[in-house]
């Protein structure tokens, strides 16, 4: 009696760690990919400062020369670069503390910001900064650039910069500059 | 004493070995394929997204698009529903080791174009009206592909030579339903732009032995590409895009001349890649299947081949601006404007004036003003034919 448990015992067992080797060795050798590289240490350490503010430069338009004029601004620097990013480009939109003229229309929203893989950020915004905007090339080219230089400008991650409109790409804003590229930051628009 | 022990043992691996089955057909994760439709103004796209690297064939038949994609184990189908102006419905065929995604349209007739995107990795197709004009436009496109490759290839080689300038294409900004910008008075910018342009060919045509094409005569809607495509079937030497400003307040003012800012080297990047990747096809010529590809890389890159002509006649044109119009010099400028990018000569965009400025609005209106600036563009043109060209 005592043997033939010990037997039906271990045959389970056996039956136990096939089926073990079975689960772990089958399945269709998928792998997760992570969609973006996790953040090294020494930044992620640097971020987890609490209390910690980081300057940022912002760029505001002027109409005296059309070009796009630097304005400081202190943010939070003990959040993910994503949130810091994104915090960047809602100052933006809040508008200037100098009388510059901040290039969105006032309902704009920056509905989400994220990386993806190379270095580009892709910010969407919401249908209000195509519906409201006035549709010339001035008025486009520094609503386009005001965010993406403030955003390469300030953080080193960031080369280039996608701008969705309601998590939609759009060809332009109003016909003129190609929106369906990513940009590279334009720094002839900033004012010396 | 015995058999409960027993019992006990038993149901112990039971419940063991269910919770491993459970686990294990729970973590199989089988792969999937999402598909969705959106609408947008001028064409349907289809996004196709797989969790699976993928590879896949493309077929047209009269009405429908057979995508042909390699997968050998069963996969998952998620799709969103969808009403759509121009796609029916899909249909699917699985083979050995691949299966076949049929996309029905409700027109007779359509033209496709698709390009890839990273991360995730989705298949985007575009779907549009096969009008005649449309095709007719693909079809200049497609007879362009092959002198432009010439062009673009053989460009180091010929620096020198100088320009025979035969044919000038002059784009009025906007038209239909997109007027562009509007000023305080009503002025709308797509109306200013359509007279100085037919101003400007009139200007050319007197002066210039040149043949002068608009890519708008009247008050019609032109999407962006058509009107490169207009450019280069017309074998255009020259490209003038005419627009009118608008900024956020009415303070800025004066004329700026644009032309192309682009990430050049990325294009010549993707061209040489693509070129080593298929390096027969130099030798033996470009066969259809990758036509389309070349299509899209050489419609991205057919301007960065003329930026510094472009640049020069930015600059010609803009001298004459600032020297007739007594506007406040706002130089040359580059920015990527979309309507410039598939243009295969130099090409500049022309803001005459901002229509946001009230005192500008109101010059633009008048007959004395628009001569002005068709008589300031039409110099600058002279002027870079005399430097940099050849009649």
């Amino acid at each position: 009696m005592e043997r033939k448990r010990i037997v039906i015992l271990g045959v389970l067992f056996v039956v136990l760690v096939i089926l073990v080797v079975v689960f772990f060795r089958s399945g269709l050798k998928e792998k997760i990919i992570p969609a973006a590289p996790p953040l090294p240490p020494e930044v992620e350490q640097e971020l987890a400062q609490p209390g910690q503010t980081k300057t940022v430069v912002l760029f505001f338009l002027s109409e005296e020369d059309t070009l796009l004029h630097a304005e400081e601004r202190e943010i939070p620097a003990d959040t993910s670069l994503v949130r810091q990013a994104k915090r960047t480009i809602q100052e933006l939109i809040k508008g200037s503390q100098r009388g510059y003229i901040s290039p969105f229309p006032p309902e704009t929203q920056l509905r989400e910001l994220y990386m993806t893989g190379e270095g580009v950020a892709c910010v969407d915004f919401s249908k209000d900064i195509v519906e409201n905007h006035l549709s010339g090339s001035s008025a486009e080219i520094a609503t386009i650039f005001s965010v993406v230089n403030s955003l390469a400008y300030n953080f080193n991650s960031i080369e280039k910069v996608f701008i969705l409109i309601e998590g939609r790409e759009r060809e332009t804003l109003g016909g003129h500059i190609n929106l369906s590229r990513p940009f590279l930051p334009l720094y002839d628009l900033i004012a010396q | 004493m015995n058999k409960p022990r027993k019992k006990r043992a038993t149901l112990v691996t039971a419940a063991v070995l269910f919770f491993l089955l459970s686990f294990a057909s729970v973590s199989q994760i089988q792969p999937f394929l999402k598909v969705s439709v959106r609408d947008y103004e001028e064409f349907s796209r289809v996004t196709i997204e797989p969790s699976f690297p993928l590879s896949f064939e493309i077929e047209k038949g009269s009405s429908f698009l057979l995508v042909k994609i390699a997968i050998d184990i069963p996969f998952r189908i998620q799709r969103e529903s969808f009403d759509s102006r121009i796609i029916k419905s899909f249909g699917w065929t699985r083979g050995g080791d691949y299966t076949i995604l049929t996309i029905k349209t409700k027109l007779r007739d359509f033209s496709y174009d698709y390009f890839i995107l990273d991360n995730p990795t989705q298949l985007i197709l575009d779907f549009s009206e096969a009008e005649d004009e449309t095709q007719e436009v693909d079809r200049m496109r497609q007879r362009e592909i092959r002198s432009q490759l010439d062009a673009t290839l053989s460009r180091d080689r010929d620096e020198s030579a100088s320009q025979d300038i035969q044919t000038i294409v002059i784009d009025p900004g906007h038209g239909g339903m997109e007027p562009g910008a509007q000023g305080k008075f009503g002025t709308l910018e797509k109306d200013i732009a359509l007279a100085l342009a037919l101003k400007l060919k009139a200007v050319i045509e007197k002066n210039l032995p040149v043949r002068v094409v608009l890519t708008r005569q009247s008050d019609v809607r032109v999407s962006l590409e058509n009107r490169a495509a207009i450019a280069n079937y017309n074998k255009a030497d020259l490209f003038i895009s005419i627009h009118i400003n608008s900024s956020f307040r009415k303070d800025a003012h004066g004329s700026e001349t644009f032309f192309l800012s682009r990430e050049a080297s990325d294009d010549e990047a993707r061209m040489l890649a693509y070129l080593e990747n298929n390096p027969t096809e130099i030798e033996q010529g470009i066969g259809a299947d990758s036509q389309d590809e070349i299509t899209m890389i050489l419609w991205d890159m057919a301007q960065s081949a003329y930026l510094k002509e472009s640049s020069q006649l930015a600059e010609t044109i803009q001298e004459e601006l600032n020297h007739l119009l007594r506007t406040r010099n706002r130089g040359i400028k580059q920015a990527p404007f979309k309507v410039l990018t598939g243009v295969a000569c130099p090409a500049v965009l022309v803001e005459v004036a901002f229509i946001s400025n009230p005192d500008e609005e109101r010059k633009l209106n008048t007959e004395w003003f628009q001569n002005n600036v068709v008589e300031a563009i039409y110099r600058g043109v002279e002027n870079y034919i005399d430097r940099f060209g050849r009649l």
